[in-house]
């Protein structure tokens, strides 16, 4: 290919890339206005909360109108998204088709915009969040909020990533705002601590990733993810899967570096060292915000890179399912070691931050599910592409509740803090005999461990048992994942005694008696409400049963 | 009616009547919790109480116009059709003789294939189906809870014109006794609140916090129960709310709580409820094995072939299909139409009749506890130590009343040996009710014991087959007994809180209004009226009918002729301790001058609900059989009351037909009348005029006076019966329990105590050791994992490394070698 095709492809190809890349075009100029503002002296007059808020909205609004049109094909029931299909000019030919765009740098498909729509609703919410608590003041708010919409940027690049290339650029975009915003609380040693030891560690892990891609790009002469796996099938040639042959071993080294610097984003163990300083370090708002979207941004990410690897060559099957039982050994060690480490936690994000660890593995277990599920042999009881949907289905749903309870529980967090100055267990005793809003603050955050626990009937536990059902699915493949289920299950009665202890100190326990009464604004009672709502909604009601239908219906475009 | 007009009204129904039967919840839920949180000096949470419940009345008279609107061809078709039916029956037999003959002749050859005989249908032509109130008659489901197989268990609707009317009547009294609680209870809007008959020691009375929102929060809690159980499509959703109502009337009996009177009562009410409740759980469960449907009915025309319970008991003419005889009698169970209804292995589907009375009888059971019937009726006048406006709405006008609603609901499952039942029981209860109504002199209790007595009279109706004539009674009776209860309020809080009427007198100049709206109530109760008038008292026309239809009952089964003489005889003591209570506390002089000096007339909210009852109370009934009431309650009479029966069940009892009833009608209405005006007179004599001394009399049959202000025994009874035997049981149990069976323990304790200290010995230094190593190896690891965070850069950076190689070790041993 010369440069001259390939630029007149890419012109080509513009109209359609561009309507697509909308939603980030606006998150961009939105970076763009809260840089300049803070130069023409506009940011004194229009506070940017308010800029980002616009921006995230409008581009919440325009992923949301993909979303329709992708989810209803253009036609849709409401006058009022039909409207939207008009504003934003959205055409079968653009939207409408599925494949990749950005000469392939980038891909469009149902289960990249589901989760651009996720990421974009928790960016709204988090934003909002930052105004309720406060947490920029009016110096620094232009710079706090165009880093978070940077990292966001870099997630939504991440989740429809299909190259090695922007693999690592949206790993990089969603990394470095997200050390800054870690040290953001200026004058904090533990804060700027925290920051260092995160870009450390980040840039350590990231050299590690950028040579797996170097090698696997070296190996196989291209950077596409849909490609790879053909490539090397077509290396291989006659070759076994096996230590014998070099490429093999070049290829598995590659893809374990690569892994690596995902398994830092998720903060998996053993790449988790930096999560519980950082989480400390940071304040909760920030904590938040790295604990869900990038999660969920590098959990897509990771769904395409080992998709690419998806053949029919026996190669690539034995290929797949080594890695996917790999990834579950990380994952039952991830969730037993987040589980067991949280046990003498004192301080309450550092507990979250391990909690999200644990998560991290039972979410992993569904990536390895997948993986196994996916080169189910012939003759076996499973079908291979309809276990693989109903794995990437558990993934999209756990994320999506997920995002609620961990945002809950993070929020309330923040604006505890805000009221008794502490982010220790030990400040929350008696919290229940707060105002109403306080009260409001403490039901929540029950609802969200409840939930994170996997408590009937709450979200989390239809999400846990969606997840375990796709592992104990695949046991019938491999043995192994039977194993790892029953250790998921029993990792879920641990987590139950570090969660507990937490409601036990805010419910059972009397207030200190020289704390003055915890009043909560009434603002925040409601925000916390509308928060936690969705976790009872996907609990008991028939949005549970849409929104898996929803997950169902996205992640079966990814085996068409 | 095309299935378009059926479903359009189905729909319409079920919004109107489900918005005013949720509001009241609404209501509860911002009152209970708006209390909670607001202050306690407001009257905001009556508003809303008020204005929740006048809007189910306005929504619910809307239904019952629509109802009437979509339905008035099929009635009209009806009225026609009964015209006619009348016409022939008539001319078919010459009276009732003939038709008795007849029917003996043709029962001699059915052989118990039909319960009901045929014998008219060789004259008569009409289609009985056009009877049927399940024409107009809308059904279906509101959400569904739970399926276990082929048991659905969902919140259905059953809209007929009882329905509808239930609403009005319920939402209409409601409505007038929220309005007269705002005032009534207004002393609760305080936050120190003296309650004088709570003494504590060193002579001091009880404060609290007053209870305003509270008690209207129970009050609209008790609404939505009410109308829920009026609307219920299937008799487990009644059971439901049963309870619930049950729970309410618990709570407001017991709202002066620490009054230990009050919460005996409560706890009185609440129990012996149960024990009639565990009747009716029998009966749902003879009803779930047998007919494996709760549901009354399935009129939906999407529905056919699901039939509900009344379909499957009975054919679209109303009878009752049997086959066999005697223990092998059997039902067949029909499918909704005229057809058997077959299992699904294809075999005809029964219930032995035997367990259709089990059933029966268990259902009434539940109705005797809640309408506090014979032998239940013991905690109704302990209820009156609830607030007034409670006694009024829950205990006179609409739970109590809810028995003889479900054994109307239920009729079609009722054989005659259970109406029988029934019959009796109600003659019993409306006996004992009013004479112990004669000697008591708490007012709140004369009017306890009238209710009884009255509810007695409704199962009676009900019983000896005046289906029309009991919910007649029971809507009339819902009117002027709220308003005495309402103006007995309106005395009690006049006279700060005396309800002794042996202390009161002369009251009528005090309070004019309240005085003469309970003189009307007092007429409509003792039933007077003209015989052809069109305007007499409610009560006149319902009591009348009642009557009537007892001494055609008693003409057919001479047997059984106390099911007459006791209500006549009843009707007169009614009238007579009616009177005596309005001329105890209105007429004549006072008796107690520190009473009659504070004295006054009630303010305008209070007054006005009850001018409003007192004008419902007098004209409701208007045009007796005739008028628009009688004929609403009328369109949803069961087909098979409007032919009685001859000789039917196993006991061959007989039951009345309209037109039956009909010919004894002007002489019942005399008979009443007679009675009524006997005992007013007597009562005239005795506190009016004081011709003859009441107190004197009382001496001379002292015996039969200390009976009857003993209650006739019946708490001693129960006393001995019941609570002593469980107490001396109790006593040896635990005689029992500390002398042999503690011995036996004791041993085996020591026995055990040794082994255990053998255990212990091992347990200490064997078992607990590995278990302590296990758990310190779980927490160590914890603490160790923490060990490994050790905060410094340099090393996390080697860990990146370290994590890397170990990998790449793991990964390659684990890669297949060849």
């Amino acid at each position: 290919m010369t440069a001259n095709t390939l630029i007149h492809d890419l012109l080509r190809e513009l109209p359609r890339s561009v309507e697509i890349f909308v939603p980030e075009l606006i998150l961009s100029a939105t970076v763009v206005c809260l840089l300049l503002s803070r130069i023409v002296g506009c940011d004194k007059k229009i506070p940017p909360c308010w800029t980002a808020i616009i921006g995230s909205l409008l581009a919440f609004m325009a992923i949301f109108a993909q979303f329709m049109y992708l989810k209803s094909g253009a036609d849709a029931k409401t006058q009022v998204v039909r409207s939207l299909f008009e504003i934003l000019q959205l055409s079968a030919d653009g939207v409408g088709t599925i494949g990749p765009y950005f000469s392939g740098l980038l891909m469009h498909d149902h289960f990249g915009t589901l989760f651009r729509l996720g990421l974009l609703l928790f960016l709204v919410l988090m934003i909002t969040l930052t105004v309720l608590t406060g947490i920029p003041d009016s110096e620094d708010g232009p710079d706090f909020y165009a880093l978070m919409c940077g990292a966001t940027v870099g997630m939504l690049l991440a989740v429809t990533a299909n190259n090695l290339l922007m693999l690592f650029v949206a790993v990089e975009m969603m990394s470095v705002p997200s050390y800054v915003m870690v040290g953001f609380l200026k004058g904090r040693k533990l804060s700027s601590e925290a920051a260092l030891k995160y870009v450390v560690y980040g840039a350590g892990t990231a050299g590690v990733m950028l040579y797996g891609i170097s090698l696997i790009a070296g190996l196989l002469g291209s950077g596409s993810l849909p490609e790879m796996g053909d490539r090397f099938a077509f290396l291989m040639g006659k070759q076994t899967f096996s230590l014998a042959s070099g490429e093999t071993i070049t290829l598995v080294l590659g893809i374990i570096m690569v892994l690596v610097g995902l398994a830092f984003k998720l903060s998996l163990v053993p790449f988790h060292f930096w999560a519980p300083d950082a989480f400390e370090g940071a304040s909760a708002e920030v904590g938040g915000f790295l604990s869900v979207g990038s999660k969920a941004a590098v959990f897509a990410l990771m769904v395409r890179f080992v998709l690419g690897f998806d053949g029919e060559v026996p190669v690539l099957q034995s290929l797949s399912t080594f890695l996917g039982i790999g990834l579950g050994v990380m994952a039952v060690i991830s969730m037993t070691f987040g589980n067991l480490a949280a046990y003498t936690q004192t301080n309450m994000k550092r507990l979250l931050a391990y909690s999200t660890i644990a998560h991290a593995g039972y979410m992993l277990l569904a990536v390895s599910a997948l993986l196994v599920t996916l080169n189910a042999p012939s003759g076996s009881s499973v079908n291979p592409s309809e276990g693989a949907v109903h794995c990437v289905e558990g993934l999209t749903y756990y994320l999506a509740v997920y995002l609620f309870m961990n945002l809950t529980a993070f929020a309330v967090v923040a604006l505890v803090r805000n009221e008794t100055f502490s982010e220790e267990i030990s400040a929350y005793r008696g919290l229940i005999s707060g105002g109403p809003a306080t009260k409001v603050l403490c039901v929540c955050l029950a609802f969200s461990l409840f939930s994170l626990v996997g408590l009937p009937p709450f979200g989390g536990f239809f999400a846990k048992v969606l997840i375990f059902m796709a592992a104990f699915n695949a046991g019938s493949i491999h043995w192994i994942m039977w194993v790892f289920v029953v250790i998921a299950g029993m990792n879920t009665a641990f987590s139950l005694y570090y969660y507990l202890r937490v409601l036990k100190t805010i419910f059972i326990d009397p207030p200190p008696a020289d704390r003055l009464p915890v009043n909560a604004p009434s603002l925040a009672g409601w925000y916390v409400a509308l928060i936690a709502l969705p976790l009872v909604v996907l609990g008991m009601s028939p949005l549970q049963d849409d929104l898996s239908r929803t997950a169902q219906f996205v992640a079966s475009s990814l085996f068409k | 009616m095309t299935p378009n007009v059926y479903t359009a009204t189905s729909t319409t129904l079920k919004w109107l009547l489900g918005t005013a039967w949720l509001l009241p919840l609404a209501g509860f839920v911002i009152e209970i919790f708006g209390g909670y949180w607001g202050g306690r000096k407001t009257k905001t949470a009556a508003w809303i109480a008020v204005g929740c419940i006048a809007t189910s009345f306005v929504l619910s008279l809307s239904a019952l116009l629509v109802w009437r609107g979509a339905t008035a061809e099929i009635r009209e078709k009806q009225a026609t059709a009964l015209a006619e039916h009348d016409a022939a029956h008539g001319h078919g037999h010459g009276g009732e003789h003939g038709h008795g003959e007849h029917a003996h002749a043709a029962s001699d050859h059915a052989h118990g294939a039909a319960d009901h005989s045929h014998a008219h249908t060789n004259h008569v032509h009409t289609d009985h189906a056009d009877f049927n109130p399940l024409r107009t008659t809308f059904t279906g489901e509101f959400y569904r809870l739970a399926r276990f197989g082929s048991v659905v268990v969902s919140m259905d609707y059953y809209i007929d014109g009882l329905t509808v009317l239930m609403f009005t009547m319920v939402t209409l009294i409601a409505t007038c006794i929220h309005v007269f609680a705002t005032g009534y209870m207004a002393e609760e809007l305080t936050e120190h609140y003296e309650d004088h008959q709570v003494h504590l020691s060193g002579g001091r009375h009880f404060h609290r916090p007053g209870r305003f929102y509270r008690f209207f929060a129970f009050l609209s809690l008790f609404c939505f129960a009410m109308l829920g159980l009026v609307l219920a499509g299937n008799v487990f959703q009644v059971f439901i709310f049963w309870e619930l109502v049950g729970v309410c009337s618990f709570f407001l009996i017991g709202f002066y709580v620490e009054r230990k009177s009050a919460s005996t009562a409560a706890n009185k009410a609440f129990i012996m409820n149960r024990v009639g409740d565990f009747g009716f759980l029998i009966g749902l469960m003879v009803v779930l094995t047998y007919f494996g449907t709760f549901q009354f009915a399935n009129t939906s025309p999407d529905e056919i072939g699901s039939p509900g319970l009344f379909q499957m008991v009975r054919d679209t003419h109303g009878h009752m299909v049997t086959e066999g005889d005697g223990r092998e009698k059997v039902v067949l169970l029909q499918s909704g139409g005229n057809t058997p209804l077959h299992s699904q292995d294809g075999k005809q589907r029964v219930i032995p009749y035997w367990l259709l009375i089990v059933a029966g009888l268990g259902v009434f059971a539940g109705c005797v506890g809640k309408s506090a019937q014979f032998p239940l009726q013991t905690w109704l006048p302990d209820a009156m130590e609830g607030p007034t406006p409670v006694s009024a709405l829950v205990h006179s006008a609409t739970m109590v009343a809810a028995g003889v609603y479900l054994v109307g609901r239920f009729y079609p499952m009722f054989t005659p040996e259970v109406l029988l039942t029934i019959a009796y029981v109600g003659a019993i209860t409306a006996f004992i009710g009013a004479t112990i109504a004669i000697v008591v002199t708490d007012i709140k209790r004369v009017l306890a014991y009238s209710t009884i007595s009255q509810l007695g009279y409704m199962m009676l109706a009900l019983g000896v087959g005046g289906w029309m004539a009991g919910l007649f009674h029971l809507i009339t009776h819902a009117f002027f007994k709220s308003l005495m209860f309402l103006c007995s309020g309106s005395v009690i809080y006049g006279c700060h809180h005396e309800q002794d009427m042996t202390k009161m007198g002369g009251l009528r100049k005090k309070m004019p209004i309240t005085a003469y709206t309970m003189l009307i109530g007092v007429f409509a109760i003792a039933g007077y009226g003209l015989p052809g008038l069109p305007i007499n008292f409610s009560g006149f026309y319902s009591k009348d009918a009642i009557i009537a239809s007892a001494l055609t009952y008693v003409s057919l089964n001479p047997q059984h002729f106390l099911l007459f003489y006791i209500p006549v005889v009843t009707a007169g003591i009614t009238a007579f301790y009616m009177f005596r209570m309005w001329f105890m506390t209105f007429a004549g002089t006072p008796r107690d001058h520190h009473v009659d000096e504070h004295a006054h007339e009630s303010p305008l909210p209070m007054v006005a609900p009850l001018c409003l009852l007192a004008f419902l109370a007098w004209f409701c009934a208007f045009r007796g059989e005739d008028g628009g009431l009688a004929h609403q309650i009328l369109s949803s009479e069961p087909t098979h009351v409007r032919d009685g029966l001859e000789h039917g069940g196993i006991l061959g009892l007989s039951l009345p037909s309209h037109h039956q009833i009909h010919e004894k009608h002007a002489t019942a209405g005399w008979v009443a009348l007679f009675a009524a005006g006997l005992g007013s007179l007597i009562s005239y004599l005795f506190y009016c005029r004081r011709t003859l001394d009441a107190g004197t009399i009382g001496r001379q049959f002292w015996v039969i006076r200390d009976f009857l202000i003993e209650k006739w025994r019946f708490d001693e009874l129960y006393d001995v019966m019941f609570t002593r035997p469980v107490h001396v049981i109790g006593a040896w149990c635990q005689g029992f329990d500390k002398r042999v069976l503690d011995g036996l323990i004791h041993l085996a304790s020591h026995l055990t105590l040794q082994t255990a200290k053998f255990d212990r010995a091992v347990d200490e230094r064997l078992v607990d050791r590995i278990v302590n190593i296990c758990g310190e190896v779980t927490y160590a690891t914890g603490r160790s994992l923490k060990g490994i965070q050790t905060g410094r850069l340099r090393q996390y950076v080697m860990f990146i490394a370290l994590g890397v190689v170990s990998l790449f070790v793991l990964v390659f041993a684990f890669l297949p070698r060849s």
